[in-house]
């Protein structure tokens, strides 16, 4: 069988379910953040994958989807950086990265 | 099954048997390193649709850049020497595990064998029809031209926007992270 | 007829000074007081707080002694005050003075003018024609509150003035006329006396707006505003305490019992009005008793339906049952007297009580096309009354409840010689009678004040009760000679007014065939003339007087009686010739009503039915006469307390057959039962309800907050849960919908 567009949406999918669990279901800071990134690079597969199977003309004519995937790779990376250096700063004062310590709006 | 298939499934089987890892595994560190292993097989991924561009970039950022700051981080922000469970699972993982599931269920439902799917190309309107200049031979090239072409058709806007929020991130971060 | 269309005058005039007292005078008066008076009164109030160690009002009730407080009164002499009074003045200020003045004026100005009214209408004195058959309308003060167009709002308010209004008119102006100058002696040391005269003036407004009426709104109003002159005046002295020893109430409580008892009829009469209205769409009188032909009248919109009108009509009866004291709702007068003697002479003798007989009057064609039922209950009501109260007065010891039971009786007579009097005499016997009896009823009422202000003053404190009095004649002889016209004049006696008035009554009843009507009123004139002489007697006679015990003879009480100064006696002197002279007017029933046989005084001097009345009566005279002239009024009372049958019949009398102990066992247990037990429903259901929804928010809330957690993974499950959610109803939507 031949790749089709499904393989890499079905990859997608999965990578950014597992992602989300990561996000919503661990304790460590950090845990979460590599989550997020296991989720936008789930996106990311998604995109290229619509820009290589030109379903969607004319824009996979003009690499949208990687054009767009470029973006969020940087955009991730920025993010990263300053969602680290908060997770820093927090350690600082509070000698803990447990988000479930962070709840000071809580009611 | 050609080559293309054989090396997507194998890609494929590490990639989301790493990314498992990433979420499973017990001590941080493992996950973290783990996760390199997600980037680079992204990576491949990218290698088999034909960007090889998005390929270097994600290996170059990703992996080089984004994994050294997260095992910076951990290493930063150890809280005990001794841990055992240094990844430890929140009070609500029992509801997230069915949500994921389900969500992955419901997107690949509705992207395969929904009814509604559609597989026919759409052919939508083109605009911005300053000019149409021909197609270059290569991946980088290509993506050269549509970044920064000030007479073809060009995503300069989005670009400069992009490199806003870099300065902005590097800046914030500086200052967030800051001891004072 | 320029003469009758400034009628209204006499109506808006006594508001007039109602509004100049309350806004001018009185305030005149309360300013010009000098403030050692009000340190003197205070530290009066204080002696007399110390003395009853702040005893309040309301524990009032359970003090039986009575505590004897000496101060000084108004003219220095020392005075034993029984309990907080209303605070007297030693001498009334210019504005008082003024305010009594002002109303005396204005209600000399009303009563001239509606006897000129009177004697110009009758043809007496030629100066305009008499009235058109239907009256006028006076469109001067007449206008239309609401009016919408269909059934359901039609508001006027409407003033008129017929035959029956002018003879009403003339009894309540005169008689307000002397009451009011009466309060000048009367009243002379109260320093509530602007008040008072404010409080006549009020009532005679009210008074008069139901006699103008021309529809059953206005007249409900009037009806509330007397019964609210009534509160004020029967409660005027605000601090005086009950005297349970002698069954007697404080005003206050006697006053709110008047009220409640004429709502309670005042619910059967909205109801009846009601009933009329809806089915006819107009409360106006003259249209109500219109020809069939007229859409408005009952006669057209009842005439299938002749049960409703019937039932209609009883409980419009049912607000003048509560008004003039019939029974059941008779309660309310005995207490009434707490009240002064004049408004007890004006009130509660001559006009308020009067209402209700008149209302029926007005309304008498509606009573007509009604069922015989309708003016059955009527005389039946009427009648039953007049016995009950008769036998209640025989035994009762206050001088002044004798009189209000005898009014009772007498009302009961004005109801008889409506219900029996049909559609050829129409309302003339009764309000024949309403005009007699205003007379001397409140010539015997003036006649007791004047006896009470007397004793008052040589006591020294509040006395009414004949056991302390006795041989006053000597005393007082103008009072004793008026008061014994009016007794001669209330009992039937040949050729005073009464006896022309009863005599009628009695005769209708016997010539309709109502025989047991006839009977119970012939039994009462006889027991009303007995009690009548035993009061007579009791007070200002004895054993030992001269003309066989008529005049004179022991006085009971102490001190020195003296006759009562000219304000006081004056109007008893015109009351007493008003007595005499009222019962000859014989063109009363043809007035009222044209085409009614005109009272034949040679008829009613041949009728032997007639002497057999004067006989009954002369039998209950002479019986008076011969036990309370004869014995000591201790001797017959040891007799009657001897006697097993004669001592339970006494007790029963006495206590006014318990029924005011019915309905005060009747109001603790269900009226207060049923409140106590909605008090509960209120406290624990609407409150629990109320308290509870409060109690649900914030257990809800204290709860809810907890989804507030501060975590943002918590915040995250919830979004993506809500993802699932539409996930699956996406699905279901696309799978299953076509």
């Amino acid at each position: 069988m031949g790749l089709t567009l499904n393989h890499f949406l079905v990859l997608g999918a999965l990578l950014f379910c597992i992602g989300l669990y990561g996000a919503l279901a661990k304790r460590n800071a950090i845990a979460v953040l590599m989550g997020i990134e296991i989720m936008l690079n789930a996106v990311n597969i998604t995109l290229v994958g619509f820009s290589f199977y030109n379903h969607v003309k004319p824009y996979s004519t003009y690499l949208t989807g990687q054009i767009f995937a470029i973006f969020i790779i940087t955009v991730a990376a920025a993010e990263a950086a300053v969602a680290l250096a908060m997770i820093i700063a927090i350690y600082r004062r509070r000698s803990t990265v447990d988000v479930g310590e962070i709840d000071m709006m809580k009611w | 099954m050609d080559l293309a298939t054989v090396i997507f499934w194998i890609i494929a089987f590490v990639l989301v048997g790493s990314a498992l890892t990433v979420v499973i595994q017990r001590n941080i560190v493992h996950s973290a390193l783990a996760l390199i292993l997600v980037f680079a097989m992204a990576a491949g991924i990218y290698l088999l649709l034909n960007a090889e561009f998005i390929a270097i970039v994600q290996i170059l950022i990703y992996a080089g850049a984004v994994a050294v700051l997260i095992l910076f981080a951990l290493m930063l922000t150890r809280t005990s020497n001794i841990q055992t469970n240094s990844n430890p699972n929140g009070k609500l993982w029992w509801v997230a595990l069915p949500i994921c599931t389900l969500i992955a269920v419901g997107i690949i439902f509705a992207t395969t064998v929904s009814p509604r799917v559609t597989t026919a190309t759409t052919n939508l309107v083109a605009y911005g029809g300053s000019g149409v200049c021909a197609i270059p031979p290569n991946n980088v090239i290509y993506i050269g031209m549509l970044l920064y072409s000030p007479t073809c058709y060009s995503y300069v806007l989005p670009f400069e926007i992009a490199s806003v929020v870099l300065l902005v991130a590097i800046v914030g971060a500086i200052v967030i992270g800051r001891e004072d | 007829m320029a003469l009758y269309d400034y009628s209204w005058l006499i109506l808006l005039s006594p508001l007039f000074a109602f509004a100049a007292i309350v806004f001018g005078t009185r305030i005149w008066d309360l300013s010009s007081r000098p403030h050692e008076e009000a340190a003197a009164a205070h530290e009066d109030a204080h002696a007399v707080e110390e003395q009853h160690g702040g005893d309040s009002e309301t524990h009032a009730e359970h003090n039986g002694d009575i505590e004897l407080i000496e101060t000084t009164g108004p003219h220095g002499e020392k005075i034993i005050l029984e309990d907080l009074e209303d605070p007297k003045v030693p001498q009334l200020t210019t504005g008082a003075k003024v305010s009594g003045y002002l109303g005396i004026l204005i209600m000399a100005l009303a009563c001239l003018y509606s006897w000129i009214i009177l004697l110009a209408s009758t043809g007496v004195l030629p100066i305009a024609p008499p009235l058109p058959p239907g009256g006028i309308h006076l469109s001067a003060i007449s206008y239309t509150w609401l009016q919408q167009p269909g059934p359901t709002a039609n508001y006027l308010i409407g003033f008129r003035l017929n035959n029956l209004a002018i003879a009403m008119m003339v009894v309540v102006t005169s008689v307000s006329l002397l009451v009011q100058f009466y309060s000048q002696g009367y009243m002379e040391d109260s320093a509530g006396y602007a008040r008072f005269y404010a409080y006549l003036s009020l009532f005679a407004f009210s008074m008069l707006m139901i006699v103008f009426a021309e529809n059953f709104l206005v007249i409900f109003i009037g009806w509330e505003l007397v019964g609210l002159s009534s509160y004020l005046l029967i409660g005027f002295w605000i601090n005086k305490k009950a005297k349970p020893a002698e069954d007697r109430l404080s005003p206050a409580s006697a006053s709110i019992e008047a009220f409640i008892v004429n709502r309670v009829g005042d619910v059967g009469f909205i109801i009846g009005i009601m009933i009329l209205f809806v089915n006819t769409g107009t409360f106006n009188f003259a249209d109500l008793a219109g020809p069939a032909s007229n859409p408005l009248s009952v006669a057209h919109n009842f005439a299938n339906n002749q049960s409703l009108l019937t039932i209609a009509m009883i409980l419009v009866f049912c607000g003048a049952i509560g008004k003039s004291a019939q029974v059941p709702l008779q309660v309310w007068l005995p207490p009434a007297m707490e009240g002064p003697t004049p408004v007890s002479a004006l009130i509660h003798a001559a006009t308020m009580v009067a209402a209700g007989v008149y209302m029926v009057a007005v309304t008498f064609p509606l009573f007509a096309s009604a069922g015989p039922a309708a003016f059955g209950v009527v005389a039946w009501i009427g009648g039953i009354t007049a016995l009950f109260a008769a036998t209640i007065a025989v035994a009762q010891m206050d001088f002044k409840r004798v009189l209000a039971f005898s009014t009772i009786s007498q009302l009961g007579y004005m109801f008889v010689g409506l219900g029996v009097a049909g559609q050829v005499y129409g309302p003339g016997p009764g309000m024949f009678h309403l005009f007699t009896h205003a007379f001397f009823k409140a010539l015997l009422f003036l006649g007791a004040g004047s006896v009470l202000h007397a004793l008052h003053h040589a006591m020294h404190r509040e006395v009414q009760d004949v056991r302390l009095m006795g041989g006053l004649a000597k005393y007082m002889p103008i009072t004793a000679i008026t008061w014994l016209i009016a007794v001669l004049a209330i009992s039937g006696f040949p050729f005073f007014a009464g006896f022309f008035s009863k005599d009628t009554i009695i005769s209708l009843a016997f010539d309709q065939g109502n025989y047991g009507l006839w009977a119970i009123t012939l039994l009462t004139a006889g027991i009303t003339a007995f009690y009548m002489l035993r009061a007579y007697i009791l007070a200002f006679g004895g054993k030992g007087g001269s003309f066989g015990g008529l005049w004179g003879g022991t006085y009971r009480g102490t001190g020195e009686p003296h006759e009562s100064p000219t304000t006081i006696t004056l109007p008893l002197i015109l009351l007493a010739i008003a007595s005499i002279l009222a019962g000859y007017w014989t063109g009363f029933f043809s007035y009222i009503q044209p085409g009614a046989p005109n009272l034949n005084i040679v008829e009613v001097l041949t009728n032997p039915l007639t002497w057999l009345g004067v006989v009954v009566s002369l039998i209950g005279l002479g019986w008076a006469y011969f036990l309370y002239t004869r014995f000591e009024f201790a001797a017959i009372n040891d007799f009657v307390q001897r006697n097993a049958l004669l001592r339970v019949m006494h007790r029963i009398l006495l206590r006014k057959y318990y029924v005011d102990d019915l309905y005060n066992l009747f109001i603790r247990y269900v009226v207060l039962g049923i409140s106590h037990i909605e008090q509960a429903f209120d406290t624990y259901v609407v409150d629990g309800l109320v308290n509870g929804a409060a109690r649900l928010v914030v257990t809800v809330g204290r709860d809810v907050r907890h989804i507030e957690t501060g975590r943002v993974q918590t915040y995250m499950v919830g979004i993506f849960g809500g993802v699932v959610v539409l996930i699956v109803f996406v699905f279901v939507l696309v799978n299953f919908v076509k």
